[in-house]
């Protein structure tokens, strides 16, 4: 990194740390500090929202699960309006009109404590370990491909928000959001751009789509269909993406307070409605936009030689092994394709200008064979990472953009985009803190004190919750490493396994007014709980291999259908809320 | 109960018609990510 690197990185964080400082006058009471006193308007909650969902996983791993599987993973997104609607027809005017601080105090309004105990600590228990995760993700990118100490970047990824989540509770959070987010806006049509701008002369942004879309990369729409019909283990196809992208959609932003958190500080409910409306209709299309960066990356690549294997240190750990001399060939195999590849895709494009249609298939058809023997090798190098001899991380998919930054963006441009990691995280983390104190101190501490507590105490009260759940995320984050095949699957994973449990408590409290008995909920989320795992465990096992977005669904379904079951036996406890 | 006088929310069939239009969004992108998807592959 340049001295115009770093100016612009430090000069981007400082500025959001004062930005969230200055933007810190709350009221001094738990309304001002955790739902910035319901005054917030449409246009703030939506980049709010946007920010909350929006880490520093999304900006990395997009970009190379483009390059490595193409644009399929924006299928993921399409159940996100359908589960807005939802949630403007059912949760928010219940949310609103009783007016809570957190999701699961309505719980308690219409079941009983316990359910409301129960979920808020899946809650806290699911959002406290993946927030750790969020903090460490950027943080293993960072310091492996700029050699920073781990534990310092996992300490200014995690540490330096906690100055004014702290300080400024709920408005900070969002104002700053609103910054972070048109900065990474901006760092990313430049990022995005630049990559156009760096293919050959002569090479343009349409030539760039031809070329990936032949090598299978513009696949945005996929079935999930094989020889042997709908393939469940395929994580992202329309059906998955429809499905059990909006059963994940309707849990994270229904009963997730990180998300639920940031609409309840709107300023009314129309507001709250529009801000989770627009963000239905943006979320698509910006997905498919920060993808498509991916794929012209990918097509950047075949005019210039790619590494076989993204993250540098890895390479050095095979190349210290008893494998090296295989990977020594492996690289230079690569390299001879790359070589190869470069010729042909020169006569791809010339074909392409000229309308030249024979050629284009001829052309086509050598790429899409040198792509398949450059992916068997890059194969094959994942595989010998993996492996015991090495014993390291063969998936680098999180790399990818990240190293095309490096090598080839400007000075200035590459702190930019360093800068970008450090907000996105710092939004999201700052949200999900936010919550995680709001729950800590609105379900538990004030639930179950003796004497009732006075509003400067709670206020100060809750400032200590953010302390302690942005510490606990930092060591979380240090003792994390390698818990998934992806960092962005291990986030949404662990998601899974409380997500559509959580879910189904609210589906049956919002939809199943006969169901009025809290201790058959109670224990139908329990049992839900159980199944979910079940289900993990086959799919991991081999046994009944699934991909994880339907553990969502079965989570959810599983508790509607033992709420069912169970009223039977337990009495109504409360009647229905609202 | 000022909350309720200062909350403009409109008549559920106002709403009905922001539904359709983020429903009505999400066809319409589908749509096109097919059309993209076969006229690039």
């Amino acid at each position: 990194m340049t001295a115009a690197d770093w100016i612009v990185l430090v000069g981007s964080l400082v500025g959001i740390i004062a930005y969230g400082l200055y933007k810190s006058r709350t009221t001094h009471n738990l309304e001002g500090y955790f739902l910035s006193n319901r005054s917030l308007p449409w246009g703030l909650v939506l980049l709010s929202i946007v920010g909350t969902q929006a880490s520093a996983i999304t900006f990395l791993s997009a970009p190379g699960q483009a390059y490595t599987d193409g644009m399929r993973f924006v299928q993921y997104y399409f159940g996100q309006p359908l589960a807005m609607v939802v949630i403007c027809v059912a949760f928010v005017p219940m949310f609103s009109r009783l007016k809570v601080y957190t999701a699961y105090e309505y719980l308690e309004k219409r079941f009983d404590g316990k359910t409301r105990t129960l979920t808020s600590l899946l809650f806290l228990l699911q959002r406290g370990l993946s927030t750790g995760i969020s903090v460490f993700a950027p943080s293993i990118i960072l310091s492996s491909l700029l050699g920073w100490n781990i534990y310092w970047t996992n300490l200014f990824m995690g540490g330096l928000l906690i100055i004014y989540t702290m300080s400024g509770g709920a408005r900070a959070v969002a104002y700053t959001q609103q910054l972070q987010m048109i900065i990474i806006f901006a760092g990313m049509f430049l990022a995005g751009w630049m990559v156009v701008h760096k293919l050959p002369a002569g090479v343009g942004f349409t030539d760039a789509l031809h070329l990936s879309g032949k090598l299978g990369k513009l696949n945005v729409i996929t079935t999930g269909l094989d020889r042997r019909g709908f393939n469940w283990s395929d994580q992202y196809n329309l059906l998955s993406g429809l499905i059990g992208g909006f059963f994940l959609a309707l849990s994270y932003f229904g009963a997730d307070q990180s998300q639920v958190g940031r609409y309840l500080t709107a300023r009314s409910e129309r507001e709250s409605r529009i801000g989770l409306l627009m963000n239905g209709l943006v979320k698509v299309p910006m997905q498919f936009l920060i993808l498509l960066i991916g794929t012209l990356v990918f097509s950047f690549y075949q005019f210039n030689q790619a590494p076989v294997f993204f993250n540098q240190t890895q390479v050095e750990k095979i190349e210290r092994s008893p494998l090296a001399d295989s990977f020594r060939m492996a690289s230079q195999n690569y390299a001879r394709i790359g070589t190869q590849k470069r010729q042909v895709v020169q006569s791809f494009a010339r074909a392409l200008h000229q309308g030249d249609e024979q050629r284009l298939a001829a052309t086509t058809d050598t790429l899409r064979q040198l792509q398949q023997g450059a992916d068997s090798l890059r194969a094959r190098v994942r595989a010998w990472i993996n492996s015991p001899q090495v014993g390291g991380d063969g998936n680098d998919t999180n790399y990818i953009f990240l190293r095309f930054v490096l090598d080839y963006l400007p000075s200035g441009l590459v702190g930019l985009l360093i800068a970008i990691i450090f907000l996105a995280s710092w939004g999201s983390i700052a949200a999900a803190i936010n919550a995680l104190a709001s729950c800590s101190m609105i379900d538990f501490h004030r639930r179950f004190s003796q004497r009732p507590i006075a509003p400067r105490r709670e206020y100060a009260l809750s400032k200590w919750y953010t302390l302690g759940w942005g510490l606990f995320c930092i060591v979380v984050a240090m003792f994390t490493y390698n818990i998934g095949n992806s960092l962005i699957e291990a986030v949404n994973i662990l998601g899974s396994l409380f997500y559509g449990v959580i879910l189904g408590v609210f589906l049956v409290a919002l939809f199943w007014k006969r169901i009025r008995s809290g201790t058959a909920v109670f224990w139908a989320a329990l049992l839900g709980e159980l199944v979910v795992l079940l289900f993990f465990i086959l799919s991991r096992t081999g046994v009944l291999p699934i991909g994880f977005l339907w553990l969502n669904p079965i989570g959810a379904f599983s508790v509607m259908g033992f709420s069912w079951i169970l009223q039977h036996a337990f009495p109504p406890t409360k009647s229905p809320a609202g | 109960m000022a909350a309720q006088h200062t909350d403009r929310t409109p008549s559920p069939d106002k709403w009905g018609l922001w539904y359709a239009l983020v429903l009505g969004v999400l066809v319409l992108l589908i749509g096109l990510f097919t059309l993209f998807t076969n006229y690039f592959s």
